[in-house]
């Protein structure tokens, strides 16, 4: 059930409302939307809210890096270990990885600044969108919440921040990452060890090319619980402001002159 | 005697509670008076810059830097004693760090004119048209509804 029934009326809608989360186009920095996509291809798409693509950019990305070895390529070029970079890479796989990539990040790029151009038109048109939803498996409506804890939920699990927005999608999509990489990279038992003081051993029980996906999906799921947190709590202003406007200004009403009582 | 009460709010649902409660209590919708003032500080953001987010401003490069740094840390960090965790950690630490400084130094030496006040902001005035009896009532509701300031005015005949 939600509190108002699109019909289609408006151009072009700012928001939407829904059981599986808050869909806003807001102003965002190019910029920084490609830099997601370099740092994971899909991360970009994931914070436009453009959910398949960014799956499908995602999956691309762990699929072909742990085939042709990207990962360990990279680690032992930052070792300046070039030669053994060069023969580890599978050239079977590695050329079809260069395009994609590249992909992930002009297209990313190109829509930030197509839907920022959106944005200004859809604000400036301020049609009614959906702002509260209750269906059978979920309660969603328009809230303010506090972006710092949407960073230390993040920090301990990522995707626990998106869960507190109500970013349904990213949530569960980054959760199981998370679990994956956790896996297969035995970063939980390095961490064990790392308690005991044993750093050796951590060291040699992790699986390098899986624990280097960590860095750039905490990043992630810091970033976009963050400023979804802050955008949410913008667009609840303003869903506020155009409620009152609407409802609470009888023009029959005047401000008149008078006296402070004590 | 017809009296005025005026008050200052932040958006909250503690407005929207203290308007329900007004209502119920017999205030009619037309002697009630909203009006959600400009923040003049977004305003200039968006304008200053279109393709910036505002709020996300003082992390935006720092965490992007925290996830550079900390792959370089801990592919360095297998050759090292501490390990590839500490050193990934002691990585996003300091790129965090370096992005957020970059960030205070444009936002707020080079932007000084473009900061928030800080503490709490009349973000909405709301006005409500009562009898001098009522007054009393409508002023603890709205206090109670985290009203920042409430000042009740005696119409002048």
């Amino acid at each position: 059930m939600n509190n108002y029934s699109n019909d289609n009326t408006a151009r072009r809608y700012r928001a939407h409302v829904s059981i599986l989360g808050t869909t806003q186009i807001h102003l965002r920095n190019p910029y920084i939307i490609g830099w997601w996509s370099a740092a994971f291809p899909g991360f970009g798409h994931l914070l436009l809210s453009k959910y398949l693509r960014g799956f499908v950019l995602f999956i691309w990305e762990v699929v072909v890096n742990v085939n042709c070895n990207l990962n360990l390529a990279m680690i032992y070029s930052f070792q300046g270990e070039i030669d053994k970079a060069k023969e580890i890479l599978d050239t079977r796989w590695l050329l079809i990885y260069i395009p994609v990539y590249i992909f992930a990040i002009w297209d990313s790029y190109r829509t930030t600044v197509d839907l920022n151009k959106i944005f200004v038109l859809a604000e400036r048109e301020e049609h009614r969108f959906n702002s509260f939803s209750i269906g059978a498996m979920e309660i969603n409506y328009l809230d303010k919440r506090s972006p710092l804890m949407a960073i230390i939920w993040s920090l301990f699990v990522p995707g626990l921040g998106q869960l507190y927005i109500h970013r349904i999608t990213t949530a569960f999509f980054v959760i199981i990452w998370t679990v994956v990489f956790f896996y297969l990279s035995h970063g939980l038992e390095a961490i064990s060890l790392l308690f005991l003081g044993e750093i050796k051993q951590a060291t040699e029980v992790i699986n390098a090319e899986w624990l280097l996906f960590f860095p750039s999906i905490y990043g992630f799921a810091i970033f976009d619980s963050y400023i979804n947190t802050v955008e949410n709590n913008k667009l609840y202003d303003k869903e506020q402001r155009f409620y009152f406007k609407e409802n609470y200004q009888s023009s029959s009403f005047q401000v008149l002159k008078g006296l402070k009582m004590k | 005697m017809m009296m005025q009460i005026f008050s200052t709010f932040e958006h909250s649902v503690f407005i929207e509670m203290a308007i329900s409660t007004l209502e119920k209590k017999g205030v009619k919708r037309e002697n009630i008076f909203v009006i959600p003032l400009d923040n003049q500080t977004e305003e200039r953001k968006v304008f200053d810059n279109l393709h910036r987010s505002d709020g996300t401003s003082f992390v935006d490069i720092g965490v992007a830097l925290a996830t550079a740094f900390s792959v370089i840390g801990a592919s360095i960090g297998f050759e090292l004693a501490w390990g590839p965790i500490y050193w990934g950690l002691i990585g996003a630490a300091i790129g965090f760090l370096i992005g957020f400084g970059i960030r205070i130094f444009t936002e707020i030496i080079l932007k000084k004119r473009r900061r928030l006040l800080k503490g709490f902001h009349s973000e909405i005035i709301v006005i409500v048209d009562c009898e001098e009896s009522e007054a009393e009532m409508i002023e603890n509701i709205l206090f109670s509804h985290y009203a920042l300031g409430v000042a009740k005015i005696k119409v002048q005949k």
